[in-house]
């Protein structure tokens, strides 16, 4: 026999991920339990009311979120993210919570930390998450809150954080960038370095609402920096700027030729995730609401969803003249906003041109040249 | 006081962990605090140790796995022993498996 029968591994290390043309399998799903939110954020792409009845009524029980995370579990599913909306929001928070990591599943949480008290420091210390990200909006009351538009939202988060910190969760911050907090992103990045025990990561694309409304997505598109703000934000941040540079070559097709001119999809999608929406909907990319490719598992089994859209969404080609001569053979797709899911949130179409994608791309191809 | 894994005493997976077997490794996923040393680590059995861990049924003495595992693998009964006693008592000092009582 062997004498070493155990070892410690970091989930991100696990050997099982490691083995070469290993078939596809379920590794991830995110789950958001509720659309509902108590903040009213600019950017937000999913929110609905906190007091929303009809987004309330239309949420996945405990007892439906249980049956589809044993499927997901008999796939291969290890780790699963609760989302929302706020998920703290959901009166059952707990029992899903713990529903969940009954199956061996690791349970992670996406919050804004508002609602947290004292019961959910107890119950995190008793059944830990694999992590809490929380994201920072502002470091000041008048920013954090020209964002949520909820008075009194800003001491509510500084207490949640507060109360994480004092009981020893482990807790990671992020940060969206926008023009109402571009001001003090700075300031924001400290903050989160200071905080975070890993790298902090912030994101300047604002992608536009899952239900598409119009009032909500002209609030979002004012609110995306210009393309030269952008680049700007991420030379003034060495690790994120420093990446790009190490991976430009990688991000760049070196020629025409290397791209599948008529195939949608050459990402990883459903490789080994999914997400599901409060109401049922899953998608192979938490983005990707087309109606040819979602599936309602009120109505389908994720088991069979899983195979059935993976193949069709894998197989969907477009030969517009606006795809093929465009965005499907450009070298700079990877420093571009633009894949199907983004377009499609945009215009209605899994392959259409996006010229403020465009614009980003080649603003951040003149940064990486200037740089390299 | 956790005591040391015992020939004659019957041991089962504790109730706060769940035994995960995903491309034939099997991953001990915690449900409460204080099982794993560091935050975000999972441990792992390799084949040994997953055929150590399948025989903790609730039924069997560790005597018996032993032997079981014995008539399994070529390697001597004494090193087997060890083997077994060693990773038991690991698995309950990490609360990972329970003493039971024997039928």
């Amino acid at each position: 026999m062997k004498k070493k029968f155990v070892s410690y591994q970091p989930l991100k290390k696990l050997d099982i991920w490691q083995k070469p043309n290993k078939k596809r399998t379920l590794f991830y799903f995110d789950l958001e339990i509720t659309s509902r939110c108590n903040l009213n954020c600019r950017h937000c792409y999913i929110n609905s009311a906190a007091d929303d009845q009809a987004a309330l009524r239309s949420e996945l029980s405990v007892q439906e979120i249980s049956a589809i995370a044993d499927e997901a579990v008999s796939l291969g599913a290890l780790w699963c993210l609760l989302s929302g909306g706020e998920p703290l929001l959901r009166k059952d928070f707990f029992d899903i919570y713990l529903a969940l990591k009954k199956k061996g599943l690791l349970v992670s949480v996406f919050t804004n930390a508002t609602l947290i008290t004292p019961k959910h420091i107890d119950f995190f210390k008793k059944y830990p998450p694999r992590e809490i990200e929380i994201t920072v909006y502002g470091t000041s009351r008048e920013t954090y809150e020209q964002i949520s538009r909820i008075p009194g939202s800003y001491n509510a988060f500084q207490r949640g954080l507060k109360l994480l910190s004092a009981a020893g969760i482990p807790f990671e911050l992020k940060a969206m960038a926008m023009r109402s907090n571009l001001h003090e992103m700075q300031d924001i990045i400290r903050f989160c370095a200071e905080n975070n025990r890993d790298s902090f990561r912030f994101d300047p694309f604002l992608h536009l609402r899952y239900d598409r409304n119009p009032q909500r997505n002209r609030e979002i598109i004012a609110e995306r920096l210009s393309p030269e703000q952008i680049v700007e934000l991420e030379r003034a941040y060495p690790p994120r700027f420093h990446a790009l540079q190490k991976n430009v070559k990688k991000l760049t097709c070196s020629k025409p030729a290397d791209c599948d001119s008529q195939r949608l999809f050459l990402c990883g999608i459903g490789e080994g995730s999914f997400s599901l929406s409060h109401d049922g909907v899953m998608r192979l990319c938490h983005s990707l609401w087309h109606p040819d490719c979602v599936a309602d598992l009120r109505k389908d089994t994720l088991t069979h969803a899983w195979d059935n859209l993976y193949a069709k969404v894998k197989r969907m080609e477009s030969s517009r003249k606006e795809f093929t001569e465009n965005c499907s053979i450009c070298s700079l797709k990877n420093l571009c906003m633009w894949c199907p899911a983004y377009t499609y949130l945009e215009t209605g179409r899994l392959d259409s041109w996006v010229e403020g994608f465009c614009r980003i791309a080649h603003a951040r191809e003149e940064s990486l040249k200037i740089n390299s | 006081m956790i005591r040391k894994a015992a020939l004659d005493s019957v041991y089962i997976p504790s109730e706060d962990v769940v035994a995960r077997e995903i491309e034939d490794a099997i991953i001990i996923v915690p449900i409460v605090s204080g099982i794993t040393d560091v935050e975000d680590e999972l441990l792992t059995l390799n084949d040994t140790g997953k055929a150590i861990w399948q025989k903790l049924d609730g039924r069997a003495t560790l005597r018996g796995v032993i032997e079981a595992l014995t008539t399994e693998f070529s390697a001597p009964a004494a090193t087997i022993k060890e083997d077994v006693l060693g990773l038991v008592s690991e698995l309950l000092r990490r609360r990972m498996v329970v003493e039971v009582s024997a039928e």
